[in-house]
């Protein structure tokens, strides 16, 4: 009885040292780029004696990340004439003399107009695909599906092309279009949709409501959670996107992945400006995650839902 | 409000070789402010009928009209009918409020005060005031029920459609919410088409029973029509809770042979003319236990308090009596019974129309009798009349 | 309980009119037959689906048997009305060659190199991850275990960290002089050359991408585990099983379909893998010794704008994945897939 509980204090021991590897583990980088944007390059890059607590440059190394001229990866007071160039809608925003935008506000910007309207054309694809009957379905349905099994950044060259062909190379729209029938998402909606009761819609139409209405009064409001869920998903896919923002966008319009791959590749490459600008584009979305646990947690496994 | 009529109304799914017919040429006229139950077994047709009338589920062909408008080609919502679900179908994401007016706020011109002030009232009429701040699912089985009643009734609509709108309470409280809802039409007086599998629901409630069955139309009639005088065995066995007991006799002369001993001789042999077997049809409060008559191998005895169910063998036949309690026969023993001709049943062996049905001198109430709200001719449906008993007919099995 | 005058909103009035006019428009609007809704909701994302998926995925396959010479300038399609006029162009200048792209690979050297480093990657990378995604499942997933939520959230952190910003942070912690490397050398053990050395800097990929994506895996095991009824393990006690048998035969048998999918996605992600080496790999290692295949196929369609080539290594690469998830789904899961 005694060699019981002592092999299991042992086991428990065990796995809670593993458990703190593990965290450890995962928060040593975290912690460290939140450090070594608060301190000079030379202390933080040193084999002998690198500082690990935080020091005072965080905002000398910002402003000097502003200051940079090849790189705007924060927006600062309009000097030159800026442009939202989204094809169709395209205005000049210098006539406030505001805000010229860096790859920062590119990102939130692209990101959540791509969320938004994905969100849209996800759910009423999703909706049409569960709750209604029309020829072909199942093999468009199937036709989109496959195409989740495909590294999508390899569709970069024709979509390059095609971009050029249509005139919205170094757009947006360029970044945001491509993706927006989302297939994950399409196949979300479509999972989720399929436990609305038709019931519930009959009985909408017979209170008289129109089919659009149906989508938007009462499928979209009873599938809040899943939307919340996918907005994450489409938010981090969008925030994520590297290879094809840098082929396609020129350096005023950089995101923030291009942007820092811009002060990588920099003839001098200013470290501590480096680990401001990472600590700008990860924290915010740790504190988010930490607010949002909940909807990350399910977008996570929403995307893992098998058929 | 208004009648109700369906002019050979069709309804097939599906299309090529696997297509199913779900409802076939049924005539049926449901009078104003009538009370009608369909009922029949599952997936006879009645939940699809239903939906035709709601507007659910297009027609393959035939028209419905309500009152003397072709209402065929209009949708739900252009109908101005109400429909109660069988999970009730509330707004999970809207409050009991705006559960209640979202049929006004969508489909009529009136102001929100207008509407919140009928809410109101309607919300007084079914007694859940106090329960307009709610979400659906913090209510109870019964407060749901209420809910979905109120958002019907709010509409004002030309008619109530229910689909199995109690079959979701417990025992109790159905027959409670029954009489409710039966009180409620009558005051309300809206013509109301009820979906049941329930027969004995059906009995209870509907001014009149239209019974479906694969797809057709057997018999319309009053409760009491359709259990005295069913058109055809499936009507008869479907309708009377236990079922009648049905079996094979051949027939000699006006003698009857059936399983075991059954032997009987007909004081009326028209029925039978010209037959060589005929179905004969026994209900189980017919039968009655005496001395010397035709046997029955008990098998087992249920005591239901006021009266016992026997469940017995007729030859290699089982059959159900029902029988006084304090007459209490034990499995393995046998007892003997005997009936009044007048309480027979026949039907055909082949198509199963019925030859003779009960003919004991009760007078049951025809449709003529029930209350006709708006004073329209009292025809039931575009059925051959035949001026008999079996006008109701509009459709039989083969 | 709200009554009519605690409504919310401005002015009722003014909602109702608004109410009116949308119901009004709502009116004149055509509804669409039974059999035409459905695609009524579909049509905007299937356009885009067309559009940007599925003409890509086509014109890729039809690219991979020219030679690209430049974005194409030919009028197709001239339509000019005084006030409007569109001219329709090809999309590229192009030289048909048949399977010559295809030929070519047999002796490109260096796409043999990417394909061996991204296999060493694959082989070494997704074993190691899954292997501890289960882990630390299994450890959360131990009854005894406090501050289950807060282990969860924290090892699920990285899931959410830009792929370029984590990439970059990286370079900087393998520097000769980085944290690492001081970590190491205090703890007295040689510094090693995580970015110049070729099998060193491999291997500095395979932690990121463990690093970034444990988590991520973790949860959806975790969920495969609370799935798993608890009768089954408690049958597994009375019959005797140790915590070893117990994990052996029940956990891992259970969980077959989510490991399955763990794999899949593991191994599509491992070949898509680019954001990790071209940072990393831009930061000092010597470039052929780590590059993949995705990053060779980037090089070879932007920087040395051969796109039939890059076309044609696309689609050898689409050929890979899915034969490799074919394997994997059948060897797998025989009876789930």
């Amino acid at each position: 009885m005694r060699e019981e509980t002592r092999r299991e204090a042992v086991w428990q021991f065990l796995t809670y040292g593993f458990i703190l590897l593990g965290a450890v583990t995962t928060l040593v980088p975290l912690y460290w780029i939140f450090v070594a944007s608060t301190l000079e390059e030379s202390e933080f890059l040193s084999s002998t004696d690198p500082r690990l607590i935080p020091g005072d440059s965080f905002l000398g190394n910002f402003e000097a990340l502003r200051a940079r001229e090849n790189v705007q990866f924060v927006g600062r007071v309009g000097e030159m004439t800026q442009y939202v160039d989204l094809g169709p809608v395209y205005f000049a925003y210098d006539f406030w003399n505001l805000w010229n935008m860096g790859a920062i506000e590119s990102s939130i910007f692209v990101a959540g107009v791509y969320t938004i309207l994905s969100l849209l054309l996800c759910s009423m694809a999703g909706f049409a695909f569960a709750k209604y009957d029309f020829r072909f379905k199942q093999p468009i349905f199937y036709a989109i599906l496959a195409t989740l099994i495909l590294p999508i950044q390899l569709l970069v060259i024709p979509l390059f092309l095609l971009m050029s062909q249509i005139g919205l190379t170094n757009s947006y729209w360029a970044i945001i279009l491509p993706w927006l029938a989302n297939p994950l998402g399409i196949f979300l909606m479509r999972q989720n949709m399929r436990s609305i009761p038709d019931a519930l819609l009959e009985s909408a139409r017979m209170d008289g409501a129109t089919e659009f209405q149906l989508y938007y009064k009462i499928a979209l409001p009873t599938m809040k959670s899943s939307l919340a869920a996918l907005s994450i998903i489409l938010f981090l896919f969008q925030w994520n996107l590297f290879l094809f923002p840098l082929v396609i966008l020129d350096q005023g319009k950089y995101t923030i992945p291009v942007a820092i791959n811009q002060l990588v590749g920099a003839q001098r490459v200013y470290y501590d400006q480096i680990m401001v600008a990472a600590t700008l584009s990860i924290i915010p979305i740790f504190i988010l995650f930490l607010f949002l646990q909940k909807q990350f947690v399910s977008g996570i496994l929403a995307g893992s839902v098998k058929e | 409000m208004s009648r109700i009529t369906l002019y050979t109304v069709r309804k097939e799914f599906g299309s090529g070789g696997d297509k199913i017919l779900a409802v076939e040429d049924i005539d049926l006229e449901i009078r104003d402010g009538e009370f009608l139950v369909l009922v029949g077994p599952s997936g006879c047709g009645k939940t699809t009928t239903l939906r035709c009338i709601a507007g659910l589920e297009d027609v393959t062909s035939g028209r419905i009209t309500f009152g003397d408008r072709d209402v065929t080609g209009l949708r739900a919502r252009e109908r101005d009918v109400a429909m109660v679900f069988q999970n009730y179908a509330l707004y999970p994401h809207m409050d009991v409020r705006r559960n209640l007016g979202f049929g006004l706020k969508l489909s009529t011109k009136l102001p929100a005060a207008e509407i919140n002030q009928q809410v109101e009232d309607v919300a007084e009429m079914l007694g859940i005031e106090e329960l307009l701040g709610q979400k659906p699912k913090e209510l109870s089985g019964g407060q749901q029920q209420r809910v979905a009643l109120g958002r019907a009734i709010i509409r004002d609509p030309e008619a109530f459609l229910m689909d199995e709108p109690l079959s979701n309470l417990d025992a109790k409280l159905r027959s409670q919410m029954r009489t409710e809802l039966q009180t409620l039409q009558h005051e309300l007086d809206v013509t109301t088409v009820y979906v049941t599998h329930d027969q004995t629901e059906a009995m209870a409630m509907g001014d009149r029973i239209a019974v479906m069955n694969e797809g057709t139309l057997q018999q319309v009639g009053t409760a009491e029509e359709v259990y005295r005088d069913p058109v055809n065995e499936f009507v008869a066995d479907f309708i009377g809770s236990p079922s009648i007991n049905v079996f094979d006799a051949t027939v000699d002369g006006a003698r009857l042979d059936g399983p075991g001993d059954f032997s009987y001789h007909l004081s009326e042999t028209d029925p039978v003319d010209g037959l060589r077997t005929v179905r004969v049809g026994i209900r189980p409060e017919d039968i009655q236990l005496v001395d010397d008559g035709i046997e029955l191998g008990v098998n087992v005895l249920e005591p239901m308090g006021n009266e016992n169910f026997l469940y017995a063998t007729l030859g290699e036949q089982e059959a159900t009596a029902r029988i006084d309690p304090t007459n209490r026969p034990q499995p393995g023993e046998s007892v003997s019974f005997a009936f009044d001709e007048a309480a027979l049943y026949l039907f055909d062996p082949e198509t199963g129309a019925s030859l003779k049905t009960k003919r004991d001198g009760v007078v049951p109430t025809t449709p003529d009798s029930i209350p006709n709200r708006e004073g329209v001719e009292s025809t039931t449906g575009t059925g051959p009349d035949t001026g008999s008993n079996d006008d109701q007919i509009e459709e039989t099995v083969e | 309980m709200a009554t009519r005058d605690s409504l919310p909103g401005p002015d009722p009035s003014v909602r109702d009119r608004l109410r009116f006019a949308r119901q009004s428009v709502g009116e004149l609007v055509p509804t669409p037959g039974e059999g035409i809704v459905g695609y009524v909701f579909l049509l905007p994302a299937f356009v885009l689906f067309g559009v940007f998926l599925a003409f890509p995925i086509i014109y890729t396959f039809y690219l991979s048997f020219f030679r690209f010479n430049g974005v194409g300038n030919d009028t197709l399609l001239w339509i000019d009305t005084g006030f409007f006029s569109y001219r329709l162009t090809s999309i590229a200048d192009l030289e048909f060659v048949g399977l010559a792209n295809y030929t070519t690979m047999f002796s490109d050297s260096l796409f043999h190199q990417a394909l061996f480093n991204t296999t060493f990657i694959l082989v070494v990378q997704v074993p190691l991850m899954v292997a501890l995604a289960l882990l630390f499942a299994v450890a959360l997933d131990a009854s005894f275990v406090r501050l289950r939520g807060v282990f969860r959230t924290v090892l699920a952190l990285p899931v959410s960290a830009n792929l370029v910003a984590y990439s970059t942070v990286f370079l900087l912690m393998m520097q000769d002089a980085g944290l690492v490397n001081y970590i190491l050398t205090s703890l007295g053990l040689p510094a090693i050359p995580w970015l110049t050395s070729s099998f060193w800097s491999r291997i500095t990929i395979v932690g990121a991408v463990t690093w970034r994506w444990t988590g991520y895996n973790m949860i959806i095991l975790l969920a495969g585990l609370q799935n798993i009824p608890q009768q089954l393990y408690e049958a597994a006690e009375i019959d005797g099983a140790t915590r070893i048998q117990k994990f052996r035969y029940v956990t891992v048998p259970q969980l077959r379909p989510v490991l399955l999918f763990v794999f899949v996605t593991s191994t599509i992600g491992t070949f898509k893998l680019f954001s990790e080496p071209v940072i990393i790999n831009g930061g000092g290692a010597p470039l052929d010794s780590t590059i993949t295949i995705v990053q060779y196929i980037y090089q070879a369609a932007f920087i040395d704008f051969r796109l039939g080539y890059a076309s044609a290594l696309t689609y050898v690469l689409i050929a890979i994945v899915s034969v490799l998830s074919a394997i994997q789904l059948n060897v797998g899961g025989d009876s789930d897939a």
